[in-house]
């Protein structure tokens, strides 16, 4: 990944724009793009009319309705965030949290992006943001009659009373505010910037953590209207518009420092040798560790950590190592592959036997070994001088040690007390599952594509099989077979929580299209590589990992980010068989409230919610993928 | 990396056995497959000592008893056997795939040219639409739109719009209905006369245009002769009443066909099936020198296609023996269905059509027997599904649009023709080609988006399936007919664009 990024780093990002063509003045610009013919005036009126008539009906039926309550969404934004963990346990997906942005901050940092956005385009979005939410507040219906409880008044036929349309200028005099402010961002840029408009630019990150920022800083001067936390049991919530969400600023707030500093010290560090090894690590270990550190605590049995767990560690440690640095000598020949093979035997061995139950043995020892035979099976790469050696060890421990730490935590009973399926949910469930579950399909998408197009006919057979089955079908299929069947695929006595087994599903779905992608990647690559590869004497892993791989993942990106928005947006399915995750809570468990206000049957609200949130997300993606495209030039080079 | 000195000595002899490329290949092949055929023995070991413990079945008698649930809509809503359910669950899907193909299909080919007008506003439109519904998942649109459809008024004569002709209420919406009649299949008999005629009709019209460079409209013929078809037929349908007897008589001579002999022929099928690409395979490898050194890889293929012929001579005769009966009965169910179809007293026109209208029962008002009834569930996922994939569509459009090179336009310019002949004969054929490949994806993804059905309620498969899941606890059975429905209902629409696009490719020299 390090190389492609590397490639498309330059310093002068405007060299790759296309010169713009002079913005001609609004009557001229007018006639040529909209009143170009007769033709074309009528479809330019229609379409206006249309839109206009679309763009009111949404308005009016997302405010001033009777059947709407937008309180619904925002006395639930903690369900929304992230369901039912306990309160007083809370600060633990705060933590979660915070190691996400952490690590986003870092990634950003070392791998910086070069994408700027023009004041030019930043005055348009203004200008039209700003024009949306006037024409909004201009063509929304009177403010709904309330009696003086603050009850609404119906007709006899239950319909609710609007006040004439002039009242409402007056009780929206913030929409115009905010409008009039938008506008007048947009016009100080244009007119202040004049020529250099477009020729001045602000960095994509910056734009976007300073408009995070601002939201933030929101937090602290408006009352956002929306309660937190359950209420003590018998007293109501106090007057609805004075509780507010003071209790999340002070996070968000270090959520929004920590990424700062997270990204100036990714700038800092970005020069260091391994640091993009060790971040790739961090992402991939980080899963594991929020999910059974964090939101979890372990209970340590500190007596049997110290006689089995460490002794364990110690004992392959230095085994492990012995043998490590015995495989890595140069020029060491043939029994370097005996010898591994041979290892690989005895982890083959271990599984057979406690299959047979022929001599008892804890699980951790088996998947040791396991790692054994793998590390000795590549120990050959790293024959060379004796720093290469030491590193190759140090891995082997590195490894070894997250493995058996993983494992032990595993393993050990939770402090929480929580049931499995509350563990988590909402949208910190959704957002987690899709990234993590990204992270670790891609590897397995990148075994299956290079074996599908393999030489090997076995591994090409059972790749396609895979692939073809599962895109076959349905993801709603895989979730019901993984919900179903995986608890009873386990040995008795082990048991998966039914969120770790429909996110394994998710993890095969979409490793089985992301090899599709990487696939196509593979089959651009040309003969000539292949064969140059070759000439030079690379072995095969040689040649797949340093020529092949490089260039077709190249290649494949922009694909692969589709694949990763398609994954983004499958997250919602998990509503369908009961996870409580994003999509589940606005559709089922807010409509479905009735304590401590009622909000029964209020199911719009939170899903039009949940549509601007995934919105948000796949629509930033989208963008990224197209930029990225065109920066890669796919096709073109 | 550093034994060079290795290298060059291997390359004088041959390396032992145990470093032999293709001794190496197929010795870690076939431990990995060992491997993994291993792990799956290994879990299904597990799954049926679990299974056994929890004492849950997974035979497939379900199908064949009643399941004691009723199905909220469909072409059988009180299906006597649990198969007959999921029958009826997986008509709803190709129901509703079917509609919201060809809609998604319209649309998006509309919505992908707007984005590609030079008139602004059309422009934004069509971007503003696509941008926002492909981003949004699915689901969510599905369930929103089943909340807005859900909270529409109740059903009343006065719920009528149009005239009459559109009811739209928290029951569902009611449209008019146009429906194959009594008399339906025999004209399309002569329907399908009229085809063949007119393709004769339309070969002479190119053949006379090729050769004389006279402008001949040979599509218009085509379209002339089968509506002049269509015309006739309409009144000397009943001419074709005789059919019934000649469909029935089929049915009774396939009914008559022994088990045994259908098993021969399939297994001659199958073996033949296997010879003859064995045969061509050698074929292929025919030089004129004589027979090319078959490699390991050869072999492999040729023992693959004969171990498949195996297996499926296995299946025919001792797995699934029921399977050639099956298929007996089938083909006769088929051939009588087709008589019931044609009788000689036929003589109703074939096509008819209805205005939905509404009869009240009590409390509640129901719908009538008449007109074109979308259900609340119907009406969420077909919207769902539609829109979400016209707008992928539409991207698919633009993009094959744009990727014929301005060179073509010019080109046709040059040689005269109008901008419109333009568009039709060298832009849009071009534009089809490239954009078929991701099309068909599409319509594979919005085959599969119909399994939400689920949740909103509309009995699709899966939902039915599940219903099924819930009161029998066969979860194995039950996923195993959805994975095989989804899996043909793919490799159908894999192979129907697969043949366009063989049909559409460029013919290369």
């Amino acid at each position: 990944m390090s190389d492609v990024t590397a490639t498309v780093d330059t310093d002068e990002p405007e060299v790759n724009l296309p010169p713009e063509p002079p913005s001609l003045p609004p009557g001229e610009w007018m006639r040529k793009n909209l009143f170009s013919s007769f033709f074309n005036s009528v479809l330019t009126l229609l379409s206006l009319a249309l839109f206009l008539f679309i763009f009111r009906g949404m308005v009016n039926f997302a405010f001033e309705n009777a059947e709407r309550d937008w309180d619904s969404v925002r006395a639930n934004l903690r369900l929304f965030m992230a369901f039912a963990y306990p309160e007083s346990q809370f600060v633990r997906v705060w933590v979660s949290l915070g190691i996400v942005v952490s690590l986003v901050g870092l990634s950003a940092g070392i791998w910086r992006s070069d994408g700027v956005v023009s004041a030019r385009k930043i005055a348009t979005i203004c200008f039209g943001a700003g024009s949306a939410i006037i024409a909004a507040a201009l063509l929304v219906k009177g403010p709904l009659q309330r009696d003086e409880n603050g009850e609404l008044i119906f007709t006899e036929d239950f319909e609710a009373i609007h006040g004439p349309w002039a009242d409402g200028l007056s009780t929206r005099l913030w929409w115009f505010v905010v409008g009039a402010i938008l506008l007048g961002i947009a016009a100080a840029i244009w007119f202040g910037l004049g020529d250099r408009r477009r020729k001045t630019f602000v960095p994509t990150v910056k734009l976007v953590y300073g408009l995070i920022g601002f939201l933030i800083a929101t937090l602290w001067f408006v009352r956002w209207g929306h309660f937190t936390g359950q209420p003590e049991p018998g007293t109501p919530y106090a007057d609805r518009d004075s509780l507010v969400a003071m209790s999340t600023r002070v996070p968000w707030t270090v959520m929004w420092v920590l990424t700062g500093i997270a990204y100036q010290i990714g700038k800092l560090v970005e020069g260091v040798r391994v640091v993009r090894a060790v971040i790739i690590g961090l992402w991939a270990f980080a899963p594991f560790f929020i999910f059974w550190v964090i939101l979890r605590d372990p209970s340590f049995d500190y007596g049997y950590v110290f006689s089995v767990d460490v002794p364990m560690y110690l004992a392959f440690a230095v085994v492990g190592s012995a043998i490590m640095w015995a495989l890595t000598r140069p020029g060491l020949g043939e029994i370097g592959r005996v010898a591994a093979f041979g290892l690989v035997l005895v982890a083959a061995f271990t599984f057979v036997g406690g299959f047979f139950g022929w001599f008892g043995m804890l699980q951790k020892a088996r998947f040791s070994f396991v790692l054994l035979a793998v590390f000795a099976l590549i120990a050959h790469n790293f024959a060379g001088d004796k720093l290469t050696r030491r590193n190759f060890v140090f891995g082997w421990l590195g490894v070894l040690g997250v493995m058996h730490y993983l494992i032990t935590v595993i393993n050990t009973p939770s402090t929480l007390d929580l049931t499995a399926d509350m563990f988590l949910g909402g949208f910190m469930f959704s957002i987690f599952a899709a990234v993590f579950g990204l992270m670790l399909s891609f590897p397995l998408g990148v075994i299956l594509a290079l074996a599908r197009t393999s030489t090997l006919p076995i591994f090409r057979i059972m790749a396609t099989i895979f692939i073809e089955v599962v895109r076959g079908i349905p993801f709603i299929t895989v979730l019901f077979f993984f919900s179903i069947m995986l608890p009873l695929f386990l040995p008795p006595g082990m048991e998966v929580a039914e969120i770790a087994a429909v996110w394994v599903g998710l993890v095969l779905f979409s490793a089985a299209y992301l090899a599709e992608n990487v696939r196509g990647g593979l089959q651009s690559i040309r003969r000539g590589q292949f064969e140059a590869a070759d000439a030079v004497g690379l072995t095969a892993s040689q040649r797949t990992g340093l020529i092949v791989l490089p260039q077709a993942l190249r290649v494949s990106i922009p694909p692969l980010v589709g694949q990763a928005i398609a994954s983004y947006k499958e997250t919602s399915l998990f509503a369908i068989i009961g996870i409580f995750d994003f999509l589940r809570v606005a559709n089922s468990v807010v409509p479905n409230q009735s304590q401590p206000i009622n909000f029964v049957g209020h199911k719009r609200e939170g899903l039009l919610f949940v549509s601007l949130i995934y919105w948000i997300g796949s629509y930033a993606m989208s963008k990224y993928s197209q930029k990225l495209e065109k920066k890669l030039g796919v096709g073109e080079r | 990396m550093t034994d060079t000195s290795t290298l060059a000595s291997t390359q004088a002899s041959r390396p032992p056995w145990y470093r032999d490329a293709t001794v190496v290949k197929w010795f870690t092949q076939v431990v990995a497959l060992l491997l993994v055929v291993g792990a799956l023995v290994f879990l299904a070991v597990e799954a049926g000592d679990n299974l056994e413990a929890k004492s849950i079945a997974t035979d497939f008698d379900f199908l064949n008893i009643n399941p004691g649930f009723n199905i909220s809509e469909g072409i059988d809503v009180d299906p006597d056997t649990g198969g007959r359910a999921l029958w009826v669950g997986m008509v709803n899907t190709l129901r509703l795939a079917i509609a919201g193909l060809f809609v998604a299909t319209v649309l998006g080919v509309l919505i992908g040219i707007s984005r590609l007008s030079s008139n602004w506003m059309v422009n934004k439109a069509a971007s503003a639409y696509i941008e926002t519904l492909r981003n949004i998942p699915v689901l969510v649109q599905i369930l929103f739109y089943a909340a807005v459809l859900g909270g529409l008024g109740r059903l009343t004569p006065e719920s009528s719009t149009l005239g009459g002709f559109v009811y739209v209420s928290a029951k569902g919406i009611g449209l008019p209905r146009v429906f194959a009649s009594e008399g339906f299949y025999q004209w399309l008999v002569v329907l399908l006369i009229g085809v063949v005629v007119g393709t004769i009709v339309r070969r002479r019209r190119v053949a006379q245009q090729e050769a004389t460079g006279q402008i001949t409209y040979p599509n218009l013929y085509f379209l002339g002769v089968v509506a002049l078809f269509g015309l006739v037929g309409w009144f000397i349908h009943p001419v074709f009443g005789w059919l019934g007897g000649v469909f029935d008589g089929i049915g009774d001579a396939w009914d008559s066909i022994p088990e045994a002999v259908m098993q021969l022929l399939l297994t001659a099928l199958a073996v033949g099936a296997a010879a003859t690409w064995i045969k061509r395979f050698l074929d292929s490898k025919r030089t004129p020198a004589g027979l090319a050194k078959l490699t390991d890889d050869d072999i492999f293929r040729m023992i693959f296609s004969a171990v498949g012929a195996l297996i499926a001579v296995l299946v025919i005769w001792v797995v699934w023996p029921g399977l050639s009966s099956w298929i007996v009965n089938s083909g006769s169910d088929f051939w009588h269905w087709l008589g019931d179809k044609f009788g000689d007293g036929r003589s109703g026109q074939p096509i008819d059509a209805m205005k939905p209208t509404i009869e009240g029962q009590g409390t509640i008002w129901n719908y009538g027997p008449q007109g074109l009834t979308m259900t609340i569930g119907f009406a969420a996922m077909f919207l769902g599904v539609t829109l979400y994939t016209a707008a992928f569509i539409a991207e698919i459009v633009r993009g094959g649009i744009l990727a014929v090179p301005k060179g073509q336009t010019e080109a046709a310019a040059a040689i005269g023709l109008s901008r419109a002949q333009a568009l039709r004969q060298v832009i849009l054929p071009q534009a089809f080609r490239v954009s078929l490949p991701p099309l068909g994806n599409q319509y594979l993804n919005l085959t599969k988006n119909t399994s939400l059905g689920i949740a909103v309620g509309y009995a699709d498969v899966v939902n039915v399936g599940s219903t099924v899941l819930n009161q029998t606890g066969r979860a194995l059975p039950v996923i195993a007919i959805w994975m095989l429905f989804y899996l043909s209902c793919s490799l159908t629409i894999s192979v129907i664009v697969n043949w366009f696009n063989v049909r559409m490719k460029i013919v290369e020299r």
